[in-house]
């Protein structure tokens, strides 16, 4: 029986017949006597779970369960199984040795003391009601409740094989849009069979949606935007928007990144990180428009108009972060984007002589112009330390010697932006190369042995690393590089030490505003693998008048102070710090699109991102109030 | 006795043929036959061979495939004409060939046999192929559910008049081998009709019972499907404030009538096909009820028109952190409370309005109430405890339904405790338990007009309660397989069951017996409704088919194309009967046109229209996010309420 491949699994075999028997102490059971008992109970099995199917089925499920089985042998006056009791199905285990197969539950031993002393386990939630519209007069609104018009598999055969959608224009089964009368006449006359172009036609309350979330998105009104981001990482059925989104970001990032609009970039990458969110959208199709902007954002040569004042860093970051994220989602073995991008990365951090020789030639003997900008470095090593460590091992870890070159070539030369640019490099990488260095050596820590294998930021490194093994928290984080989120005091007007000291002495009387956006991952990120870190920001700013704001809305935090504060934000969906004189913020942040209409004004309007901004740039008055955005990500 | 004795009979005949005295005198004794009968064994050469030789025969393993065989190739050379009715023969044959070939050991046959010529079969009977699969011994087939029904009653087949005797030709021919005409003569009833044969999408209409067929004769009782003449209630004019007594003048509401909607009372009037309002005795209104009565009337004026044009607004009640516990729910009929049985035993009752529950004051307080006040039924209420949500435990098992009785005081359930429970929804306890089923109780409904109920079972029976009486009044025997389902027809004279046996039964309250059986489902019965005018009902079934069904013949009215892809467990038809909803575990909603679905049955002629009538049946379609359907209730103003759990993907 147990020998043909047909019965495996659907019958009992003999050598099972015998294992039990031994187990009941039975040493030795005939042949025959085991065929009869495994037919037997073969058979009765089966009944058995004939009948669990009918309590399966009443029970209104479609999978059987362990206390259906328990029903079916009640109802057969059998004793129920004691001890199964799980909502689950039970692992089965499987086990070979000695010529024998064996297939068993695993029984763990409880410790008793254990369960006593635990704190008792959480109460299960209580079931409620909730009531939404599945439908209004035959339409199904697309609200959150209710499945996305276009499921996400439908998305994407749409995208594989754009005919489909042609085939059926009458979808029943979507929410009810009028088939619009082209259409159908096309449909009637089918004479020629003509392929047909796949339109994309937009409703108007599409097209007024989309005019009103991009305007929100770039717009100057901080809460709209956050209720814009809030929509789109959230509502279903936004996928015939999408292809017009993603153009608009791409479109957007284009013209900004010429122009050196930091802030504008900020707000678009907050889309790009809403649109991730959004579990019912097909992003893959557009990953070719995403993907390059993101890259933008990363490692930019300039991203802002004044590299020595603003924060291009953060978004730097964030862009990472983003970068990460799709390379975790979209991720497969076709596409092989994970590895597309840290190539892209890699090359950003290729040393040019690095091919001729080992020990590489003087900083002086490189052209200026051949150099890859301190920034574009930055951000190649933060787009790579969010890979994971083990990236960080492969691309950065060779490349620090060279790296600690660049920067100490550029600490000790004048321009100020790249002093800054070299203190924040520098800073990251210890940041980032610590946790790994730290699991690759083990723990004498020569200062000796860390400039000779790292070069001069072999010291540094050596403190850092020394740190890190000192601090307890760390110990459990077990290297993971992302836990270390202290965001480093990149603030130009922190009164520390920094070299950027020097270059915000010049520039105080301007500053009056410093405005701090965190913007916390929205709840449904996808794949959130670890909880999020805490995050503490350092935010400080001139001596003026302290004054708290008012929080304006539930999930936004405004914390307004001139003293160094430290923000911790978990659960908040925005923080917003301030320092200075408050009230009025968003007339100023208005001005931070007014900053350059010099630029601008005989222009033609380039693009839609650009649109309402240059508007209201050329018109409005231009006092210089810098807002500096930095969005983070938790 | 006798067909068992039939051969021993030939064998004595065969003895005195050849003269052999002393073993006939032997074999007479060993087998106890009297003298009495050897004068009855007159059998004519013929027969007497062919019981001898099939004795032979039966058990010789190769001719059943060889018989088998050539069964089915002369089906498939018939003319088109018989083809699809004789084909129906071929599954029993198939069957109890299976089963004789286990019954004479030949196990390895029994297995080749069904391997090679089981995929065959129709697709609606694998599934019963699979759990007859499992029968391997001859001792099996004596306690296997399945088999037993098989080889204990008779399968019914149509057959036309040229078909039948197309049939017997070919039967006659086949003189060497008697396996079909024995499995014939024992086990398949051939009912002969006359016309023409019918065609394959008639045959297909009618076929998937386990026993096949119905006989004509079955659902010749004429069944008085009409509604009854609904007692006058008196329409308040305008919505007075609610405690207020209605003024009950059941004596001249004649007046009235010609004010009032004409949508509502023009039907009770002369219904040719209506029950006598006293065929079964009827409780009285109580002014509480009437009141209810009064209200739902009211209710029913500013209801929406419904059709193809202009469908229902769905509002969904999502159970959420319920999984997969939530079993059983019920929306009472003014849709302000939602009861849920839970399979932990549990029910929960929440109210859907902002009107909390409350409970009944103790019995020493309710002394103090003046009885005679007005607002007694206010005042005997406690003013402290409201709830959203109360719990009734009692049950100690599953619940597999829950029903609000039409006047939303009481509530039935069922459970696989075998028992039937009635709740109080005042003093929020159990008030009586009613024992009878002996197995897991399936179902429970309440009569339309309250009072009854009526509960099915594991037990293959219905039983019809009244609540006073702690033992059934009637018992509806005769379904093959678990009763799944049961409902009341608007009526409250009729019953009708769901099973496991593909059936749809229709039981008479009065006499207890069968009046219709209507075959034709492919799957299991989950769920039944019936239409508001009282003629049509709906089943639904753990395949995803849905049917209609004509209570005035009997016959299936339209088989809805198959939209869902799992069980189907909620129907509701709209309060103005014109549109049907049925939710399903695949966690969508459908609405489909009644009208049209009743409106072209009668109309066959249009057989060139381009398009298939069924597409036209689908209304729209409406998908939830993972919550398998539960319930479906529409309220009197014709909004569907419907009922789900969210099981999250996890």
């Amino acid at each position: 029986m147990g020998d043909s491949e047909l019965a495996y699994g659907s019958s009992l075999t003999l050598d099972s017949m015998k294992v039990i028997a031994e187990s009941v102490g039975i040493a030795t059971l005939g042949d025959d006597a085991a065929k009869e008992l495994a037919d037997d109970v073969t058979y009765r099995l089966k009944v058995i779970v004939q009948d669990a199917m009918k309590f399966m089925h009443h029970s209104k499920r479609q999978k059987l369960s362990i206390t259906d089985i328990d029903h079916a042998l009640k109802i057969k006056n059998n004793e129920c199984q004691y001890g199964f009791i799980q909502p689950d199905s039970l692992p089965f285990r499987f086990a070979s040795g000695g010529g024998r197969e064996l297939h068993f539950i695993e029984e763990k031993e409880i410790d008793l003391s254990e369960i006593l002393s635990a704190p008792p386990p959480k109460v299960p939630l209580d079931v409620s009601v909730r009531a939404h519209w599945l439908s209004v007069d035959g339409v199904q609104p697309t609200v959150p409740e209710n499945p996305p018009p276009l499921s996400k598999e439908a998305q994407k055969l749409e995208s594989v094989d754009p005919i489909s959608k042609l085939s059926k224009p009458s979808n029943k089964d979507s929410a009810g849009k009028p088939i619009c009368g082209k259409a159908a006449r096309l449909k009637a006359s089918e004479s020629v069979h003509v392929k047909q172009l796949a339109t994309h036609e937009l409703s108007v309350e599409q097209q007024l949606y989309y005019k009103e979330i991009t305007e929100a998105c770039v717009g100057s009104d901080e809460t709209r935007r956050a209720e814009a981001l809030q929509s789109l990482a959230c509502d279903p059925g936004l996928h015939e928007m999408l292809p017009r989104m993603c153009t608009f970001i791409s479109e957007g990032v284009k013209v900004n990144v010429v122009q050196n609009n930091l802030a504008l970039l900020i707000y678009l990458m907050r889309m790009v990180k809403a649109l991730l969110d959004n579990q019912s959208l097909y992003l893959e199709k557009y990953l070719h428009e995403l993907i390059p902007s993101v890259s933008t954002c990363i490692v930019s040569r300039q991203l802002c108009l004044r590299p020595e004042m603003d924060n291009h860093w953060a978004l730097r970051d964030f862009a990472a972060r983003l970068m990460a994220q799709i390379c975790k989602t979209f991720n497969t073995s076709t596409n092989n984007l994970q590895t597309r991008v840290t190539r892209l990365f890699a090359k950003a951090l290729q040393c040019p002589s690095q091919t001729n020789n080992e020990t590489g030639p003087s900083m002086a003997s490189m052209k200026e112009s051949e150099k890859t900008p301190l920034a574009s470095l930055y951000g190649a090593v933060q787009g790579l330390a969010e890979l994971g460590p083990e990236v960080v091992k492969v691309f950065i870890l060779p490349r620090v010697r060279w790296l600690g070159e660049r920067v100490e070539g550029a600490l000790s030369g004048i321009g100020g932006a790249d002093r800054l640019a070299a203190g924040n490099l520098k800073h990251q990488l210890l940041k980032v190369l610590a946790p790994v260095v730290r699991q690759l050596r083990q723990p004498p820590d020569q200062p000796e042995d860390y400039k000779r294998d790292f070069g001069y930021l072999g010291p540094s490194l050596q403190q850092a690393v020394s740190k890190i093994r000192s601090s307890p928290s760390c110990s459990t984080a077990g290297g993971a590089v992302a836990v270390v989120t202290c965001t480093p005091p990149l603030l130009p007007t922190a009164p520390s030490p920094s070299p950027s000291n020097i270059s915000h002495t010049t520039k105080t009387e301007t500053v009056t505003t410093r405005n701090l956006v965190i913007a916390s991952s929205t709840p449904q990120s996808p794949a959130p693998s670890t909880p999020p870190p805490q995050k503490f920001v350092i935010v400080a700013s001139q001596q003026k008048p302290t004054q708290i704001q008012s929080s304006s809305g539930t999930g936004h935090i405004v914390v307004h102070s001139s003293q160094p504060t430290i923000v911790r934000s978990q659960n908040v969906q925005s923080v917003v710090v301030t320092s200075g004189p408050a009230p009025g913020g968003a007339a100023q942040k208005l001005m931070v699109v007014g900053v350059q209409p010099q630029h601008n004004q005989g222009q033609a309007p380039v693009s839609v991102v650009a649109k309402p901004v240059f508007a209201r740039g050329g018109g409005g008055p231009q006092p210089p109030p810098e807002l500096d955005d930095l969005s983070h990500l938790a | 006795m006798s067909e068992k004795s039939t051969p021993l009979l030939a064998v004595l005949q065969l003895l005195r043929k050849y003269n052999l005295k002393s073993t006939e005198d032997i074999l007479r004794k060993e087998a106890s036959l009297g003298d009495v009968e050897c004068e009855s064994l007159d059998l004519p050469e013929v027969e007497l061979a062919s019981i001898l030789t099939a004795h032979h025969t039966e058990s010789d393993p190769f001719t059943y495939e060889l018989a088998y065989d050539g069964l089915k190739k002369f089906i498939e050379n018939s003319l088109d004409l018989y083809k699809y009715e004789l084909s129906t023969l071929l599954y029993p044959v198939f069957v109890h060939m299976y089963l004789l070939l286990i019954l004479y050991d030949h196990v390895e046959h029994a297995v080749s046999f069904l391997e090679k010529f089981g995929i065959e079969q129709e697709d609606y009977y694998q599934e019963d192929l699979k759990k007859l699969s499992i029968v391997k011994h001859k001792d099996q087939i004596k306690g296997n559910e399945l088999a037993e029904i098989y080889s204990t009653n008779k399968f019914t087949v149509q057959l036309s008049r040229d078909a039948s005797s197309q049939l017997k030709r070919y039967l006659h021919e086949q003189k060497n081998s008697s396996v079909i005409i024995n499995i014939i003569n024992n086990h398949i009833q051939i009912e002969v009709h006359d016309g023409p044969g019918r065609t394959q999408a008639q045959v297909r209409a009618t076929a998937g019972g386990v026993l096949g067929e119905p006989m004509k004769s079955e659902n010749r009782t004429k069944v008085y499907y009409g509604l009854l003449k609904e007692p006058d209630i008196q329409v308040l004019p305008a919505p007075v404030e609610d405690e207020e007594e209605v003024e009950e003048t059941p004596d001249k509401p004649k007046k009235k009538k010609a004010k009032k909607d004409n949508l509502f009372m023009k039907k009770p009037k002369s219904d040719p096909n209506a029950p006598p309002n006293d065929r079964i005795p009827l409780p009285d209104l109580k002014e509480i009820d009437k009141v209810e009565k009064g209200k739902a009337l009211r209710e029913a004026s500013k209801r929406v028109q419904l059709g193809p044009d202009s469908l229902p607004s769905i509002c969904f009640y999502t159970l959420l952190n319920s999984g997969h516990t939530a079993i059983s729910c019920d929306i009472c009929d003014d849709s302000t409370l939602l009861a849920v049985g839970f399979n932990n035993s549990n029910i929960k009752v929440w109210t859907l309005t902002p009107i909390k529950l409350r409970g009944m004051k103790s019995a020493e307080k309710l002394q103090d109430i003046d009885r005679e006040a007005g607002d007694v039924l206010v005042r005997m209420m406690e003013e402290k405890d409201r709830d959203t949500c109360r719990n009734l435990f009692g049950h100690s098992g599953p619940v597999y339904k829950v029903a609000f009785d039409p006047f939303k005081t009481m509530l039935l359930s069922c459970s696989e405790d075998t028992t039937v429970r009635l709740w109080s929804l005042q003093c929020w306890t159990c008030l009586v338990v009613y024992r009878g089923h002996v197995w897991p109780v399936w179902d429970v409904r309440w009569s339309p007009h309250g009072h009854y109920f009526a509960s099915s079972g594991h037990d293959r029976t219905a039983r019809l309660w009244a609540t006073d009486h702690h033992l059934p009044l009637r018992i509806f025997i005769g379904h093959y397989s678990d009763v799944d389902c049961i409902q009341f027809h608007p009526n409250s004279n009729y019953i009708a069951t769901g099973s496991s046996d593909r059936t749809v039964r229709l039981w008479d309250c009065l006499t207890g017996s069968q009046v219709r059986i209507m075959t034709g489902h492919k799957s299991t019965i989950f769920t039944l409704a019936f239409s508001v005018c009282g003629r049509w009902i709906a089943s639904g079934g753990s395949g995803g088919d849905m049917m209609v069904w004509d209570l005035s013949t009997g016959g299936p009215a339209a088989s809805l194309p198959p939209a869902h892809t799992a069980p189907i467990h909620a129907l509701a038809f709209s309060r103005d009967g014109t549109v049907l909803s049925s939710g399903s575990l695949d966690c969508t909603i459908k609405l489909w046109d009644f009208t049209a679905i009743t409106d072209e049955s009668p109309i066959e002629e249009t057989l060139n229209n381009p398009i298939p009538k069924e597409d036209k049946y689908l209304l729209q379609s409406f998908a939830t996010k993972s919550s398998p359907v539960k319930g479906l209730h529409f309220t009197r103003r014709n909004l569907l309420l419907a009922v789900g759990t969210y099981e999250s993907s996890a």
